[in-house]
């Protein structure tokens, strides 16, 4: 860059009196608006090209051809899926997927930050923390590893079990669908659940601590105190978290499910994403696997402005 | 906790050691299986295999190091997981950095709209199948620049650097623009230096973003040229394409030949992690600070 850019000084005073229309403006930004150029083409062209290109799930689509000129079927696409032998077990296990994440993934931070909050000597808190935020930090495909080892055959379960006497022969647990779900429940909880308490403890620190003094000399206990001024002191942080939670529910994860699931245990992990993923690129039917994407993209959108309405009505707080 | 003049009760002190026995549990918990995969990692393949190694090696042995750091597939991964992480996280780092710059600009008239028009992408996408013809449409399937050119540009870290950017005085790069300098200038010599920690956050963020992903490379790099560590990893995972693995390493190297996929899994999966483990603890201050602040605005 040179040094003559005295042109693109905004909020420098305009010279003369003439008023400032978007063209003047747009020549005193000039430099400003170059750079800007390519970063608005960028975003344009990764993120709403794609959008346009959702019209894809209305046509039969056929790559070299456009989306205008592919033959429009309209809603033949969703109906098909909806028939479809596999919507029967793809939805029950995402919304079993991601029910239980909310059931015990959603409260169980919460939980823990209010114990976090009570530990009495900051150094042990703060090692605490830092090794509950690892697993976060970790790839699924790592976690994928972990569990083969911890679950498979020779793993250290079966070892205990076996030793135990508990069960004769090992266990295939990754090997059958029935304890699929709570493998990866126990997963995702594991995972995250360090990394989520970063946002309860934050809004725990703004609770005033007067209250707390307040609530002593009432005679109020360790576990009063946390249920009658911490947990309303983060009310309005779970709320919003919450309802941004159930706009989530169809995000029942996916790469997890390709990394631990397999050949055996897919009635039990075939969700929504993996099944678009599977359907429109594996094997080939783009439209197919947009309208199933679609789909659920429509459907969390109607759950966040739903959730949000229970939640302004009932508790007062909303997003929007 | 405030500490108080009250004498702690006895009540409050069976609380307090419960909580300690609670957190000390889940530290284990958090930590055990990293222990697990050191210990199985460290030891003779065909004793693993006998099971019952908990927390040390039973017999100690450095082989599957050995034979990883001659594999040529896991250090071909390695070097290209290092590229991505180098060249994705710079690139991202800078010019979202750039942006956030742009639209804290007082006076800018551009600068609510370039907001919203990031702010938007942050709820509302197209979804896999669009992109993945997007991507297939530039031609960027099975290249290295699928990697870092789709993720140049973060609304969400775009955010946590503006929030930053916006508490800065105003004088800095006023001061500057009465000199004379362009707004690059500005945002390089200016602007970058004393953001440094938030520049930290978002690189800590992106690496680990970068490093830990999976699905755009067999989603984008099907035919295997660009595998990344990760996907290295992932295929010892299934149990014969393991064993081929050790089968041939053995057939080149006749030395290792207690080799087990147990171990050679345990091995590649503590290269993949160390880095990380070593790394997040130092950052830990600026990523928990850019996060509260992300959901503050966010």
């Amino acid at each position: 860059m040179k040094k003559t850019m005295h042109g693109n000084i905004p909020s420098a005073p305009v010279r003369s009196a003439k008023p400032a229309t978007w063209k003047r403006t747009l020549y005193r930004e000039r430099n400003l608006w170059l750079i800007c150029l390519p970063l608005i083409a960028w975003v344009i062209l990764f993120n709403y090209v794609p959008m346009y290109g959702i019209l894809m799930a209305f046509v039969d689509y056929i790559p070299g051809k456009s989306i205008f000129t592919s033959d429009w079927v309209g809603l033949k696409h969703f109906k098909d899926f909806i028939h479809s032998p596999d919507f029967g077990h793809v939805l029950r296990n995402t919304l079993a997927i991601s029910g239980l994440n909310i059931l015990f993934g959603f409260p169980a931070p919460i939980v823990l930050a209010l114990l976090l909050n009570e530990l009495r000597k900051k150094k042990f808190k703060q090692i605490v923390q830092t090794i509950s935020y690892l697993p976060h930090f970790i790839s699924w495909v790592v976690v994928a590893s972990i569990l083969f080892t911890l679950l498979g055959n020779e793993g250290i379960l079966n070892d205990i079990l076996l030793r135990l006497g508990w069960i004769g022969k090992p266990i295939s647990f990754l090997g059958e669908g029935k304890y699929f779900w709570g493998i990866i429940t126990a997963a995702n909880i594991w995972k995250d659940i360090g990394w989520s308490t970063i946002i309860y403890l934050s809004a725990m620190a703004g609770v005033d601590s007067e209250v707390y003094e307040a609530g002593r000399v009432d005679g109020l206990g360790r576990l009063g105190a946390m249920w009658h001024i911490t947990l309303p002191g983060i009310r309005t942080t779970i709320v919003l978290l919450w309802i941004l939670g159930i706009g989530g529910i169809l995000n029942a994860g996916f790469e997890q499910q390709l990394l631990i699931g397999n050949a055996q245990t897919r009635e039990y992990y075939e969700v929504v994403d993996t099944y678009a993923y599977k359907y429109g690129i594996q094997l080939g039917n783009y439209s197919y696997g947009a309208a199933v994407g679609l789909m659920k993209a429509v459907i969390a959108v109607i759950l966040v402005f739903s959730a949000n309405r229970v939640s302004k009505k009932v508790l007062d707080t909303s997003i929007f | 906790m405030e500490q108080s003049f009250l004498k702690p009760s006895f009540g409050s002190r069976v609380f307090d050691l419960c909580n300690v026995v609670v957190m000390l549990v889940l530290s284990f918990a958090m930590l055990y299986p990293f222990i697990n995969l050191l210990a199985l990692s460290l030891n003779d393949g065909a004793d693993a295999a006998r099971g019952g190694i908990y927390f040390v090696p039973r017999q100690f042995s450095v082989d599957s190091y050995m034979l990883l750091f001659q594999n040529k597939h896991l250090l071909s991964g390695l070097g290209i997981s290092i590229l991505r992480v180098v060249v994705g996280t710079s690139t991202c780092v800078f010019m979202t950095g750039l942006l956030a710059y742009i639209v804290t600009i007082r006076g800018f008239s551009g600068r609510k709209m370039i907001r919203l028009l990031f702010l938007f992408t942050m709820y509302f996408g197209g979804g896999l199948i669009p992109t993945y013809m997007l991507m297939m449409k530039l031609g960027l399937i099975n290249t290295f620049h699928v990697y870092w050119i789709p993720s140049l540009l973060n609304a969400y870290y775009m955010l946590i650097m503006a929030s930053y950017m916006q508490n800065l005085p105003e004088s800095l790069s006023e001061s500057a623009r009465i000199d004379g300098a362009g707004e690059l200038l500005i945002y390089f010599r200016i602007i970058f230096p004393v953001s440094l920690p938030v520049f930290a956050s978002i690189a800590v963020f992106s690496s680990v973003g970068h490093w830990n992903a999976w699905f755009d490379v067999i989603l984008y790099n099907s035919n295997g040229h660009w595998d990344t560590l990760q996907v290295y990893l992932r295929r010892l995972l299934l149990e014969v394409e393991a064993l081929q693995q050790v089968a041939d390493q053995q057939l080149a190297y006749s030395k290792y030949r207690n080799i087990s996929p147990l171990t050679l899994r345990a091995a590649t999966s503590m290269v993949v992690t160390l880095p990380i483990i070593f790394v997040y603890p130092f950052f830990q201050k600026y990523f928990v600070g850019g996060i509260t602040l992300g959901a503050v605005k966010g």
